[in-house]
């Protein structure tokens, strides 16, 4: 039966075509979404009312979507810059561990003069971020390793030390729970005034923008779009792709370690057991909604933010689970990856009684 | 000390059958030439399955084999969107992961932390106070003698077999095979449902016979250490056996050593089984090995189209 469809792979892809099988794929999706949220029991004027009124169109709604939605940026923007070269960063979460591993270091450790201590925790947690992706992007390069399942080892890892540090050497005297001691003032983000929203915001925009420069307005980004769309084209034609791919990946940790100490110093003000939770699909799936633009990352960003600013709220009203959130974003993508398929291929059904 | 290090060795098979079921299933499947990362997904749907359906009375039978029909439902889905619509594999076995957790999320939470009567170890009397090897071999849970014969059974079933020769040539040149009259994607679509079945079985495993207890994150990892496994076995079932033992020891020594009181950093020994895995699955790599033995067309959707 299978065989009886004949696919083509179209050359062309008109901006049509592109268009409508997005908002096709998005809007099947969205549809699935609400048909499960109905059958765990939520009646279908509260999805409308949560999910797009209470959290884009009421002022509490927005401040607490961009709180949500600052962290989800930044891990947006690091995973596209490491899948546009192919390579899998599954292990964003490892790599924000470690950001936020790093930052608390700096601030519980008072390194520095206050006045510089914000940047140099935000220095600290790209390092590390970048540090703990560099050891599965050398074994690749250098031996082949399959870059999917160590980056998501050594999330686990990275975890565990986490654990280690929290209910050990970093925990807050002063409580039995497994939190590190509090920032001082110098070393949290300041609030905009507005619900939780802090400056961590302009920090995602900013590395938005940084981005869409890189990529669309220098060599390293025409480079590093020829080594995604084609390795052994780029190579044979000369261009330094072991350095793009080193560069483009250090910077897809980079972000997801500066995510992480966005979250320290402007949500949480210490350092946390759960803080990481979920990063790496959610990031994943901003990244592929956006095909990888950075400018449509951030919209896509402020998206998810939403779904799990209404998902919170469903879990205090609706006594849903948190996963209805991770849900949502695996019904997304599937549906757009299956939508792809009209777009890259022509398909027609086989004359059975001819060819 | 020797006792301990019998007790320590006693609890290996309880350990590596989970990982060794879920990799057997993966084994077909990547030898088929799809990547399935879906494995913790698949695990979790069934290890929630399998304590809902014994805990609202089902039974264990009904259980278990509820648990690996759940799985294999979500592996078909899975399989759907990678050989019918040529969805790219790596993402689709994210899908799946977050698929199988969303679901078990929301559908457990009424059945979270409610213990079950699951499955009891054997007791073999006699044969159990052999010196040794008593316990190690005859007072397992039946599940392990299941999956021991499952590995052997797919093992011959893979590499000794028609059906397992069509198979492997649909994972190493699917354009070959599909000239040889081989419905490529009927292949790959069984080889799927299979390992979600081995998976949901793997989960079924963790659920009824080690924790009795369903819990959120209760799968933690193993999925993934399943899949790498795969690697070091090569793709091959024996090979796989000798894996899961050694990553199973790794994963029973803490608690062991939490039993007889020892002071040890908890945490930093939760680290060894990723940090272990980590390490042998860079063997093959070093060696050269792993890019030799891996299934050709593992990871690329076939057109028939695209022959040349």
């Amino acid at each position: 039966m299978l065989n009886s469809v004949v696919l083509t792979r179209r050359q062309k892809i008109p901006l049509a075509l592109r268009a409508s099988t997005f908002v096709l794929g998005l809007t099947v999706g969205f549809l699935v979404s609400c048909v499960v949220l109905l059958m765990s029991g939520v009646p279908l004027n509260a999805i409308f009312s949560e999910f797009v009124y209470q959290v884009f169109f009421t002022s509490l709604g927005q401040s607490q979507t961009i709180t949500t939605a600052t962290p989800l940026i930044l891990v947006g923007l690091g995973a596209a810059a490491a899948m546009k070269l192919r390579f899998w960063n599954i292990g964003i979460e490892g790599q924000l561990w470690f950001g936020a591993m790093a930052s608390t270091w700096v601030a519980i450790n008072d390194i520095g003069p206050e006045n510089i201590r914000l940047p140099l925790m935000m220095l600290a947690a790209v390092l590390a971020g970048a540090f703990w992706i560099a050891i599965p992007v050398f074994f690749k390069l250098k031996y082949g390793v399959n870059e999917i399942i160590m980056t998501l080892l050594m999330t686990y890892i990275a975890f565990q030390l986490v654990q280690h540090l929290l209910f050990g050497a970093w925990q807050d005297p002063s409580t039995s729970f497994p939190v590190s001691a509090h920032f001082d003032e110098a070393e949290k983000l300041a609030r905009l005034g507005w619900g939780n929203a802090y400056t961590g915001i302009w920090i995602a925009l900013a590395a938005g923008f940084a981005m869409w420069f890189l990529v669309d307005r220098t060599r390293f980004g025409y480079y590093s779009n020829a080594v995604g769309l084609n390795i052994v084209t780029a190579r044979s034609t000369g261009l330094p792709v072991t350095a793009v791919i080193v560069i483009s990946v250090l910077l897809s940790g980079g972000l997801s370690g500066l995510a992480g100490a966005v979250i320290t110093s402007g949500a949480e003000y210490r350092l946390t057991q759960f803080l990481a939770h979920g990063f790496t699909f959610s990031g994943i799936v901003i990244a592929f909604v956006a095909r990888f633009n950075p400018l449509g990352i951030i919209v896509a960003g402020l998206i998810i933010g939403g779904i799990y600013t209404a998902g919170e709220t469903l879990k205090v009203f609706y006594s849903l689970s948190e996963a209805v959130v991770v849900l949502i974003e695996g019904i997304l993508l599937l549906s757009l990856l299956i939508s792809d398929f009209f777009k890259t291929f022509e398909v027609r059904i086989r004359n059975l009684k001819g060819n | 000390m020797e006792g301990f290090l019998i007790n320590w060795i006693t609890t290996f098979p309880n350990f590596a059958a989970p990982l060794l079921l879920a990799c057997m299933g993966l084994i077909i499947c990547e030898r088929a030439g799809v990547l399935n990362l879906g494995a913790e997904g698949l695990m979790v749907v069934g290890a929630m399955f399998s304590v809902m359906i014994i805990y609202s009375g089902g039974g264990i039978l009904l259980g278990v084999v509820g648990g690996m029909f759940a799985a294999t439902m979500l592996s078909l889905v899975f399989g759907i969107a990678v050989v019918v619509f040529r969805a790219d594999q790596v993402l689709s076995g994210l899908v799946v992961v977050a698929l199988g957790t969303g679901i078990t999320g929301i559908v457990g939470r009424a059945y979270t932390h409610k213990p079950i009567q699951g499955i009891e170890k054997f007791d073999a009397g006699a044969l159990g106070d052999i010196p040794f090897i008593g316990r190690l071999v005859f007072e397992q849970d039946p599940l392990v003698y299941v999956t021991l014969f499952i590995v052997i059974a797919g093992w011959y079933l893979l590499m000794r077999t028609n059906w397992g020769l069509r198979l492997r040539a649909v994972g190493e040149d699917p354009a070959t095979a599909d000239i040889s009259g081989v419905d490529v994607q009927g292949m790959r679509l069984v080889a799927v449902m299979i390992s979600g079945a081995l998976c949901g079985l793997a989960g079924v495993y963790l659920a009824v016979v080690s924790s009795q207890v369903w819990v959120e994150h209760m799968v933690a990892g193993r999925g993934w250490i399943a899949v790498a496994l795969v690697i070091f076995a090569r793709w091959n079932p024996i090979r796989a056996i000798f894996g899961a033992l050694i990553f199973g020891g790794a994963e029973s020594l803490t608690p062991r050593l939490l039993a007889i009181g020892a002071d040890v950093p908890v945490y930093l020994m939760n680290m060894l089984p990723y940090a272990i895995t980590l390490l042998v699955l860079l063997w093959p790599y070093i060696r050269g090995r792993a890019a030799s033995s891996a299934p050709s067309s593992l990871g690329h959707e076939f057109l028939r189209q695209d022959r040349h």
